[in-house]
C-alpha cells in the first residue's frame, strides 16, 4: 500500500510537472500547448546529448531545462501569438501547436535517431527504505522537486505584483492591458514558465525513461489528463491531478491488472468530470457566495 | 458552391467601392444566391465525374486513399455542423467513428444483419449517443466540452482494445462490401460509390443547413445565445439536436469504414479526434467544403508524400503551422482570398456612405411604421402557411387590459439580499411603462423574470392574463413577449438584416425540419422572401435601412442598438421588453427612438422601457414603476410618480 502510493506520488509528481507547465501557458494565454509533452523531451535528448560529450552532468542539465524553456517560447512566437492575433477565441492554435509538436518530434528524430539512448544516472542507483516500502533516490527528489516548484509557484503567483498581474492577464486581458500589464511579454514568460516545468519534469524522469524522441507523446497525454483532474482554474491544482494520476496508475497496475493503468484512471475521470465539470479544484460560484457572506458584514462597519 | 455573399456581388456599389481589410470573408451568410444553384450542379456533377473515374479507371491503391479520404471527409464535415455552426469543439468524433463501425462489424458478424439495414441502425444509434454526449454541453462548454468529449473517445478505445468481444488490440474483421449488380457494372467499384454518396449526402445536408433560416439563429446559440433565446429559440435542444445529427453523419462514416477490411482500436484512439478537429480548422471552420479540403490534404498528404518519414513529418507539421498561422481561416480562407484577387470579387459590400445618425439615416426613406408590420403581420395569420403567422398581432381594442402583471416577485441570485423582493409591477396593454431605478435596483433582474431568463422564487407573473408556464425565454417570445439587451447582443458574423432576421425564427413555420433541405424546398423560397421583406420592413422602420447588408461587427452602436430593435419587433410581438434601449445614444438618436417608441404605442404594441435618465422616461411612457433596492418605490402615471416625493429623494436627488 505504502509502496503503491509512494510510487505513484513520484510518477504523479512528473505528470502534475507537465500538466503545470500546460497549465500555467492556458492560464496567461488560454491556449493548450499541444507541444508540452515535446518540451520535455527537448530536454531530455539535450541534456542526453550534452552529457555524451563528456560535460559535467549538471551543465548538461541544465542545458536541458534551457533549451526546453526556449522551445516554450519559440512555441508561442511561432505558433500561438500569430493565431491568436488573428482571434483570441479561435481554436486555430490546436492545429499550430500540434504543428509544433510534429515539428520538434521528428526532427529529435532525425538528429538522435529514433531509439532509445543513454542518459545520465543520476541518483537512480540508489534505493532508500521507507517503511515497508522501497523507493530510488531519484524518485524521492523527484517528489520533493515536484513539490517545491509547486509550493515556490504558487508563491510568485500568488505573493508578487509580477504574479498577480499574471492573474489579470488571465482574466482579462484587454482590461489588464490597459491598466499597464504587458501581455504580451507575460504570455513569453508564461510559455518560458511551460517549457520550466516540461524541463524538470524531463531531468527527473530521464534517468528511468533513458532518451527517445517519442517521450513526448506519452507524457504529454498523461500530464493534460492530469490537468483535466485539476482542473485548468488553478496551475497547482494540476500538480495535485498529476499526483492523484499517478497514485491511480499504480494502484490499478498492483491491484486490477498491468493493463488496467491503461483505463482504470479515465474511469475516475469521467466520474470528476461528470460530478465537477471543470475539475476538482474549481471553485463554484456558491461556495464563493458564502465567502462573500462572511465578509459583507465586515465591509459595511468600515 | 462558392460561398460568396451575392447581392453585394451584383450591385454597382460592390466593384465602386473597395471594402475595408475587415470585410471579412466570412460575412458571406451563404443563402439566397440566385446563381448559385448552376455553381453548385456543375461542382456536384465534377464531384461525380471524379468519383466515376477513380471507381471505375483507378488503382485498387488510388481507390483505397480517397476511400479513407472520404471517410474522413465525412467526419470532418460532420464535426464541423457542430463545431462550426453551434461551438461545440467535440474530440468525441473518433469514438463515435468507432461506434459506427464496431457495430456495423459486429452485428454482421455475430448476428449476421443486413448491411443496409445497418446503415440506418448505425445512424441511429449512434445518433442517440450523440444526444447523450450533446447533453454535457448544456453543463460544459468550450475547452471542457472538448475535454469531456475527449475522454468518452478515451473510454470507447479502452473498451475496444481490453475486452474479448471487440477482438482486443488485434481488432475484427469486417463484413465485405457487395458489389453493383450487373446492369450497373460499369460504374466501378460499389464501396467507394456508396462512400461518396454519403459524403455528398453530408456535405449536402451541411450546406442545406447553411443556407436556411436557421442558420443565423445557429450562430446566434453559439456567439448570442440569449439572443437567441428571446427569439424564441429553444437553444439547448437545437444544440443537443444538432450534436444529434452530427453524431449520426460519424455512425455512417463508421459504417462505410467497417468494410475497409478490418478495424482495430488503434484506427480510432484520441489522436483521430483530433486529426478529425485539424481537418475542420486546417480545411476553414463552419465553411463545409473547407473541411473537406482539409480532410483530404491529412489523409492523402503523408500516402503521396513519399520522402524521408521523418522528414515527412516535419514538413507536415510546417504545414500546419505555415498555413494557419497565415490564413488562419484555413484552406477555406485561401480559395476566398485567392477567389477575390482574380476576379476582384469582395465578399461584403462596402459600408454604406452613410450620415452618422441613425435618426438621419431615417429620413432618406419614409418610415413603414408599425400599420404596415401590422397589417403583414394580420396577412400572415391568414396564410398559415406563411412566414409571418404572428396569429394574434397586438389588439388595440382593449387598452384596459393588462400585458404583464406581476404580483408579489421574489428573486435572490444567492444567499444574501434579495435582487427583486415582493414585487408588483403591471403594465397595461398598449401603454409605454417605464421601470426606473439606481444601478442595481433590481430593474434588469425584473425583465430577466418577465423574460423568462429567470424564475421567480415568490410571486405569480401573468402576461396577458395567463400565468407563464415553465417555459423559459423561447415560450416568451413565442407567446409574443421580445426583448432587446442592454449591450448588444447579436452576431457579429452576421449582417444587420440577418440578425434581424433571427428575431422571425419563432414565425418560420416547421423551420427546424426543413432547413436541411431548405434550398430546394418551394415553399422555403416563398418563406425566405417573406422573411427578406419582413427584416427590410422593420429596418426600414426603425430607420436602420441603409445598414442592412454590413456585418454586426462594422456598424456603429447605435445601429446595433436599432437592430436589436428591429430583431425584437419584427416577429409582430403583443408586448416589446427594452433594456435601456437609449444607452450610449447620441441626443438625435435618442428621438429618433422615441418616435419609434411612439409609433409601436399607436399599433397598440405594449412597450416597457428601462431607463437610466429620468428625463426620456417621464416624457416618454404612461407609467413608470420606481424600483430601489429591489423593491417597488412607486407605480402610476408618470406625472404623479414624477411628483412622488420618496421617488424624488430616492431617485431624483432632489
Amino acid at each position: 500500500m505504502l509502496q503503491v502510493i509512494l510510487s505513484g506520488l513520484a510518477t504523479g509528481a512528473v505528470y502534475g510537472l507537465v500538466a503545470m507547465g500546460f497549465a500555467v501557458a492556458f492560464y496567461v494565454t488560454r491556449v493548450i500547448n499541444f507541444a508540452e509533452g515535446q518540451l520535455l523531451m527537448v530536454a531530455v535528448m539535450v541534456a542526453a546529448a550534452i552529457a555524451r560529450t563528456g560535460a559535467w552532468t549538471g551543465f548538461a542539465l541544465a542545458g536541458g531545462v534551457v533549451a526546453a524553456m526556449l522551445a516554450g517560447v519559440g512555441t508561442y512566437l511561432v505558433a500561438v501569438r500569430p493565431v491568436l492575433a488573428f482571434s483570441r477565441f479561435s481554436f486555430a492554435w490546436l492545429v499550430s501547436t500540434l504543428g509544433v509538436a510534429l515539428i520538434l518530434q521528428n526532427v529529435a528524430a532525425i538528429i538522435w535517431g529514433p531509439t532509445s539512448r543513454s542518459f545520465p544516472t543520476l541518483l537512480n542507483g540508489h534505493g532508500v527504505h521507507i517503511g515497508s516500502a522501497t523507493l530510488t533516490v531519484q524518485e524521492l527528489v523527484t517528489i520533493g522537486a515536484a513539490v517545491a516548484v509547486a509550493v515556490s509557484f504558487e508563491v510568485v503567483r500568488k505573493r508578487t505584483l509580477f504574479g498577480k498581474a499574471g492573474m489579470a492577464v488571465a482574466y482579462d486581458p484587454e482590461m489588464a492591458s490597459a491598466l499597464g500589464a504587458n501581455t504580451g511579454l507575460m504570455a513569453v514568460i508564461a510559455f518560458a514558465g511551460a517549457g520550466l516545468f516540461a524541463g524538470i519534469a524531463g531531468i527527473l524522469i530521464g534517468p528511468i525513461t533513458y532518451s527517445n524522441p517519442y517521450l513526448g507523446d506519452t507524457y504529454g497525454i498523461a500530464g493534460f489528463v492530469a490537468l483535466m483532474i485539476g482542473g485548468t482554474e488553478k496551475p497547482v491544482g494540476a500538480m495535485v491531478g498529476g499526483l492523484i494520476l499517478g497514485i491511480l496508475e499504480e494502484a490499478s497496475k498492483s491491484v486490477i491488472n498491468t493493463q488496467a493503468s491503461d483505463w482504470f484512471p479515465f474511469v475516475v475521470v469521467v466520474v470528476i468530470l461528470l460530478l465537477m465539470p471543470r475539475g476538482l479544484f474549481s471553485i463554484g460560484p456558491q461556495l464563493r457566495g458564502i465567502g462573500r457572506l462572511w465578509r459583507r458584514p465586515r465591509a459595511a462597519v468600515s | 458552391m462558392a460561398e460568396t455573399e451575392s447581392r453585394g456581388l451584383v450591385s454597382a456599389e460592390a466593384s465602386a467601392a473597395p471594402a475595408g481589410p475587415e470585410a471579412d470573408v466570412r460575412a458571406r451568410a451563404g443563402r439566397r444566391v440566385p446563381w448559385r444553384e448552376p455553381t453548385l450542379l456543375v461542382a456536384v456533377a465534377g464531384f461525380l465525374g471524379f468519383t466515376y473515374y477513380v471507381a471505375h479507371d483507378g488503382s485498387l491503391y488510388l481507390q483505397g486513399l480517397i476511400l479513407v479520404a472520404a471517410v474522413f471527409a465525412i467526419l470532418a464535415v460532420s464535426l464541423d455542423l457542430v463545431a462550426g455552426m453551434v461551438g461545440l469543439y467535440s474530440l468525441g468524433h473518433a469514438g463515435l467513428f468507432a461506434l459506427g463501425a464496431y457495430g456495423t462489424t459486429l452485428l454482421y458478424n455475430d448476428r449476421h444483419w443486413n448491411l443496409f439495414v445497418l446503415l440506418p441502425t448505425s445512424m441511429f444509434g449512434v445518433g442517440l449517443v450523440g444526444l447523450l454526449l450533446g447533453t454535457l454541453s448544456l453543463r460544459v462548454s468550450g475547452l471542457y466540452f472538448a475535454i469531456t468529449t475527449f475522454i468518452f473517445t478515451l473510454v470507447i478505445t479502452v473498451v475496444a482494445s481490453d475486452f474479448a468481444f471487440t477482438g482486443g488490440y488485434g481488432g475484427l474483421i469486417g463484413p465485405i462490401f457487395p458489389g453493383f449488380p450487373g446492369w450497373l457494372d460499369w460504374l466501378g467499384q460499389s464501396l467507394l460509390w456508396c462512400c461518396m454518396a454519403l459524403l455528398l449526402l453530408a456535405v449536402l445536408l451541411s450546406l442545406g443547413l447553411r443556407r436556411s433560416p436557421l442558420y443565423p439563429v445557429l450562430l446566434a446559440i453559439r456567439d448570442a445565445e440569449p439572443f437567441a433565446a428571446a427569439a424564441g429559440a429553444k437553444t439547448a435542444l437545437l444544440k443537443i439536436g444538432l450534436f444529434g445529427v452530427s453524431a449520426a453523419l460519424a455512425g455512417a462514416a463508421g459504417w462505410v469504414f467497417s468494410f475497409q477490411g478490418f478495424i482495430s482500436p488503434g484506427q480510432f484512439n484520441w489522436t483521430v479526434s483530433v486529426n478529425i478537429l485539424v481537418m475542420v480548422i486546417l480545411g476553414g471552420i463552419n465553411t463545409t467544403i473547407g473541411p473537406v479540403l482539409g480532410a483530404a490534404f491529412v489523409s492523402i498528404f503523408p500516402a503521396q508524400v513519399n520522402i524521408n518519414p521523418f522528414w515527412q513529418e516535419v514538413l507536415f507539421g510546417g504545414l500546419f503551422l505555415g498555413v494557419i498561422v497565415v490564413y488562419p481561416a484555413g484552406f477555406w480562407g485561401l480559395v476566398e482570398a485567392a477567389g477575390a484577387r482574380l476576379f476582384g470579387l469582395l465578399p461584403e459590400r462596402a459600408r454604406p456612405q452613410l450620415p452618422a445618425t441613425a435618426a438621419a439615416a431615417a429620413e432618406p426613406s419614409a418610415p413603414v411604421g408599425v400599420p404596415r408590420l401590422v397589417a403583414a403581420a394580420r396577412e400572415g395569420a391568414r396564410h398559415p402557411e406563411a412566414v409571418p403567422a404572428a396569429a394574434d398581432g397586438p389588439d388595440p381594442a382593449s387598452p384596459g387590459r393588462l400585458a404583464v402583471e406581476c404580483r408579489g416577485v421574489r428573486f435572490a441570485y444567492g444567499p444574501g439580499a434579495p435582487a427583486v423582493n415582493d414585487v408588483d409591477f403591471l403594465v397595461r396593454q398598449g401603454s409605454i411603462h417605464g421601470l426606473i431605478g439606481p444601478n442595481g435596483s433590481g430593474k434588469t433582474t425584473l425583465v430577466n423574470l418577465i423574460a423568462g431568463r429567470l424564475k421567480p422564487q415568490a410571486g405569480t407573473i401573468e402576461l396577458d392574463g395567463s400565468p407563464v408556464g415553465k417555459g423559459g425565454p423561447a415560450a416568451r417570445a413565442r407567446a409574443g413577449f421580445t426583448r432587446t439587451f442592454q449591450a448588444p447582443v447579436l452576431v457579429r458574423e452576421l449582417s444587420v438584416a440577418d440578425n434581424v432576421g433571427v428575431g422571425l425564427y419563432s414565425r418560420i413555420p416547421r423551420v427546424v425540419p426543413r432547413a436541411p433541405v431548405w434550398p430546394v424546398l418551394p415553399t422555403a423560397r416563398r418563406d425566405g422572401r417573406l422573411m427578406r421583406e419582413r427584416a427590410a420592413d422593420a429596418l426600414r422602420f426603425v430607420g436602420a435601412d441603409g445598414w442592412d447588408r454590413s456585418r454586426i461587427a462594422n456598424v456603429p452602436h447605435g445601429i446595433q442598438q436599432l437592430t436589436q430593435l428591429a430583431a425584437a419587433v419584427v416577429a409582430g410581438p403583443r408586448a416589446v421588453i427594452l433594456d435601456e434601449p437609449l444607452a450610449g445614444l447620441s441626443p438625435t438618436e435618442v428621438e429618433h427612438v422615441a418616435t419609434i417608441l411612439g409609433e409601436l404605442k399607436s399599433a397598440g404594441m405594449s412597450v416597457i422601457l428601462i431607463e437610466h435618465q429620468p428625463r426620456f422616461v417621464f416624457a416618454l411612457c404612461d407609467e413608470v414603476t420606481v424600483l430601489d433596492a429591489g423593491e417597488v418605490v412607486a407605480a402610476g402615471p408618470a406625472a404623479e410618480v414624477r411628483e412622488n416625493a420618496r421617488v424624488r429623494e430616492v431617485y431624483l436627488g432632489q
